[in-house]
C-alpha cells in the first residue's frame, strides 16, 4: 500500500479524512537511503582524514540529509578504516557515486533526485581529488 | 519539450558561451573554458547521436545567446560560473524523468556536469566542494 513517502501522507490524509483519529506514523525503512547514509559517513570520515575537510563537510551534509529522511529509524555510526592516501580516497568517492547513480535508477521510493544529487557530489570530489 | 531537448539547449548555450568568454581568460581559466568548450561540444554530439538513433528530430540551436557585455576577465569568469551552474541545474532537473533511459540519460549528464562545475570553480580559486550540485538556491 503506502509504499513512498508520499503515499505515506497521502494514506495519512485519507485516514484522517476518514475519521480515524490515531496519529499517523511516517515510518521509513529504505535500503538505499541506509546504503547511502554509511558511506557517506565514511567518505567524510576519509576524506576529514586527510584533510579534505571541504569535501568531508559535504558528505556530512549528505549524512545529516539521509539521517533526517530516515527518522525515526537510527543508523549507528561505524568507525571507518582511513583511506591509505588520495588516489585511494578518489577511488572511494568513485564507488560512492556508482552506488549513488545506481540507488537513483533502482529507488522504488521519491528521492532519485536526492541519490542524483550525491552521485553528482561524489563524482565532482573524485575528479578534483585525483 | 522533454528532459533531454532542454538539455541540449543548454548544452549548445554553454558552446556559445564558452567561446565568447574563453578570450577575455588567460592560464588555467583559459585552459579550462577551451576544456569545457570541448566537453560541451562532445555532450552535444552525443545527444545528436541519441537523436538520429532514435529516428527523432533534435532541438536546432538559436543563431545567437545574449550573454551579455564581457568587459574582462572577471566578466568572462562569472558569464562560465553562472553557465556551468545553469547546465548542471538543467540535468539535474532531468534526473526526476519517469522514463529509465532518460533518467539514466540525465543523470550521467548530471553527473559529467558537476564534474566540470566543480574543475572550473577550482580552476579559477573558488571551492569546487558542493553536496548539492545545480540545486536551485
Amino acid at each position: 500500500m503506502f509504499t513512498t513517502r508520499r503515499g505515506l501522507l497521502i494514506g495519512a490524509a485519507a485516514l484522517a479524512a476518514a475519521g480515524c483519529t490515531e496519529q499517523a506514523q511516517i515510518t521509513i525503512s529504505d535500503a538505499d537511503l541506509t546504503a547511502a547514509l554509511r558511506t557517506a559517513r565514511a567518505l567524510a570520515q576519509g576524506a576529514e582524514a586527510l584533510g579534505y575537510s571541504e569535501i568531508a563537510a559535504d558528505h556530512r551534509t549528505h549524512a545529516e540529509t539521509l539521517e533526517r529522511l530516515l527518522r525515526p529509524s537510527s543508523i549507528s555510526e561505524e568507525k571507518a578504516e582511513p583511506p591509505a592516501d588520495a588516489e585511494a580516497l578518489a577511488a572511494a568517492e568513485t564507488a560512492g557515486s556508482a552506488e549513488a547513480a545506481a540507488s537513483c535508477m533502482t529507488t522504488e521510493s521519491d528521492y532519485a533526485v536526492l541519490f542524483g544529487e550525491i552521485a553528482a557530489s561524489r563524482a565532482a570530489h573524485a575528479a578534483v581529488i585525483a | 519539450m522533454t528532459a533531454t531537448d532542454t538539455g541540449l539547449q543548454a548544452e549548445y548555450a554553454a558552446i556559445f558561451a564558452c567561446g565568447a568568454a574563453a578570450v577575455h581568460l588567460d592560464g588555467a581559466p583559459r585552459d579550462q573554458a577551451e576544456a569545457l568548450e570541448a566537453e560541451h561540444r562532445s555532450r552535444r554530439d552525443a545527444l545528436l547521436d541519441h537523436y538520429a538513433a532514435a529516428g527523432a528530430e533534435a532541438p536546432a540551436p538559436a543563431a545567437g545567446y545574449d550573454v551579455g557585455a564581457i568587459a574582462d576577465a572577471a566578466a568572462a569568469q562569472e558569464l562560465l560560473t553562472k553557465v556551468e551552474t545553469d547546465v548542471t541545474a538543467t540535468w539535474r532537473a532531468g534526473v526526476a524523468a519517469a522514463d529509465p533511459q532518460e533518467r539514466q540519460r540525465c543523470l550521467d549528464m548530471y553527473a559529467a556536469s558537476a564534474v566540470a562545475l566543480a574543475r572550473w570553480r577550482r580552476a579559477i580559486g573558488q571551492a569546487a566542494a558542493n553536496p548539492w550540485p545545480g540545486r536551485p538556491a
